[in-house]
């Protein structure tokens, strides 16, 4: 036992025998496999699980690409900044000056970076999300980690360009004069929301990527239009109240609205905000199963 | 002993002509989907692995030698959970390290210090696990000097002993490997190998896949010779590597003599 416990220090704690000197040591192995393979499942959902067990090798990637984006830029990552305030400011001009867009008490250049922020924040996660198994395929057939990991890396490195680009929101809510209230601490939730769309879209995106390249070339198209389906340049007011129910389906409405009330102190529209939660959910559970019933062959054809 | 790994019936196959998943657009994918609703359709099934079954014991160093597109990768691949075997089971009883490439996930723009842990976590170490080795990954790899450079400025040769170093000290129960150690200078292979019995001893147990029949016969317990996607296993490393032989090379009775 003395003589077990002194070589015990002096090895690494692996190792349990350190007295046989033949080549085999005896190794006790768990009763239970800890990786059982299988073949290919057609109903298997993608663990979301997985995200939180594998959280430092996300936050790696994520780290990996917010480290390399800035390595040979000049402005840096005052871009993330600037890609919301220039959209702004020509929205502003064209819609606000030229068209002379209502927006109620708001100013419209608030109103117009409340709303580009978490436009801008979806759509760019989920146009990287949608290509981020193709551009980790060299990843992707050499070692095996969840899958689900790398388009949560992409809208990861969006959302940190969120919270940094949020800012200057609040530098001009200050300028504005606006007052901030309780319903503020709604936003964070809203951030959830939106991030958790973008990740179910990505997720989606991306697998159907591998195997149709179509999908990355349809999107910017649809994200296009999606832009407009959604209240980031002009106000839900201006939406027919007899189209409302088909508007409030498009989950970026309830969210955009909210988390405009929510900064800006203006009243909430409940329904929205619910048919965007329960559809966000359901797009969340459908690209699960899409993505785990594709992820097996990721490797074979991308 | 009891199996670390256990295979058993292991079969993959690919779909040839109109793979599945291979149309490169939706247009295509449209089409196939309608003669195949006709019942008309072109695939042809390959066989990469066919009904493929071993286990393999804690310690032992095990060789998989084939010709190309023999179905040696296709095994390893399906043991490293790349892909899924399209019939079959395999239970792996420990933990597992693949390193079917050098530095992946290796970022051109970032510093060795920085690949370190980047890689490291895409192999599947805690950080708290690489933060513990990282002086000794260091010392393997000899770049000290160079580890707040980028990996863009690295030579040829460190850039493969740091990707070597962080999956040696990885310390998993399995180990797949796939021809990646023939790429440095003899003195880095003799480091490698030095490495890789050091681990065995341990009771890790190490799969192997290369061309180079000398260094499988001077690393390997054990041999298993891949032909046409099934498994010709002999009684000695020796054997399985001398049948291969004479299936590739029935004249060359010049290698013939220096494997013997």
């Amino acid at each position: 036992m003395i003589s077990l416990e002194k070589e015990s220090k002096t090895i690494s704690p692996s190792a349990d025998d350190a007295d046989s000197s033949p080549a085999r040591v005896a190794v006790s192995l768990p009763d239970e496999p800890l990786i059982k393979i299988r073949a290919h499942r057609k109903w298997a959902a993608a663990n979301l699980l997985d995200l939180w067990i594998h959280r430092e090798l996300l936050y790696f990637l994520i780290w990996r690409e917010l480290k390399a984006r800035y390595k040979q830029t000049i402005l840096g990552i005052s871009w993330v900044i600037l890609q919301p305030l220039l959209m702004t400011i020509v929205f502003t001009v064209v819609l606000g000056k030229l068209v002379g867009v209502r927006t109620g008490v708001t100013p419209y250049p608030l109103f117009l970076y409340a709303g580009l922020l978490p436009w801008i924040f979806f759509s760019n996660a989920v146009s990287s999300g949608s290509q981020s198994l193709v551009a980790g395929s060299q990843m992707i057939t050499k070692v095996y980690f969840p899958r689900i990991i790398i388009p949560a890396a992409a809208v990861g490195v969006r959302l940190s360009d969120f919270l940094v680009a949020s800012v200057v929101l609040i530098a001009l809510m200050k300028y504005y004069g606006i007052h901030l209230g309780w319903p503020l601490l709604l936003a964070p939730l809203l951030v959830i929301h939106v991030t958790l769309l973008a990740l179910a879209l990505s997720a989606w995106l991306s697998a159907l990527n591998v195997r149709y390249r179509d999908t990355g070339t349809a999107l910017p198209v649809v994200l296009q239009l999606w832009m407009f389906a959604s209240p980031i340049v002009y106000s839900t007011d201006l939406v027919p109240a007899r189209w409302q129910w088909l508007y409030e389906l498009n989950p970026l409405t309830g969210i955009v609205a909210g988390f405009r009330s929510a900064l800006l102190g203006l009243p909430f529209n409940r329904s929205s905000l619910l048919s965007s939660v329960v559809v966000t959910l359901a797009l969340l559970v459908a690209s699960t199963f899409v993505f785990g019933r594709m992820e097996d062959e990721f490797a074979d054809i991308v | 002993m009891k199996p670390i790994v256990s295979v058993r019936n292991v079969s993959k196959s690919y779909h040839v002509g109109r793979p599945l998943g291979m149309r490169p657009s939706l247009r295509e994918a449209l089409a196939s989907f309608v003669t195949r609703r006709n019942g008309h359709s072109s695939e042809e099934t390959l066989w990469a692995l066919r009904d493929v079954s071993f286990d393999a014991e804690p310690g032992e160093v095990i060789g998989i030698i084939g010709r190309n597109g023999a179905g040696k990768s296709t095994l390893l691949r399906i043991l490293a959970r790349i892909t899924k075997p399209s019939s079959g089971e395999v239970d792996i009883y420990g933990r597992l390290g693949t390193l079917l490439e050098i530095g992946t996930g290796f970022h051109p723009d970032l510093t060795g210090r920085e690949n370190i842990f980047l890689n490291g976590t895409i192999l599947g170490m805690k950080v708290r696990e690489i933060r513990r080795k990282f002086d000794e990954i260091v010392a393997f790899s000899e770049v000290e000097r160079f580890l707040e450079t980028p990996v863009k400025h690295y030579s040829s040769g460190m850039y493969l002993r740091l990707a070597f170093s962080i999956a040696a000290h990885f310390e998993p129960d399995v180990l797949l490997l796939d021809e990646v150690i023939a790429v440095g200078d003899i003195s880095f292979q003799k480091k490698c190998f030095d490495k890789m019995q050091a681990v065995s001893r341990e009771g890790k147990t190490i799969f192997l896949v290369s061309h180079n029949l000398t260094s499988i016969q001077s690393l390997c317990s054990r041999v298993l010779l891949v032909r046409s996607g099934q498994l010709c296993e002999g009684d000695n490393p020796r054997e399985v590597i001398a049948s291969y032989v004479n299936d590739q090379l029935p004249a060359a009775s010049g290698l013939k003599k220096i494997i013997n």
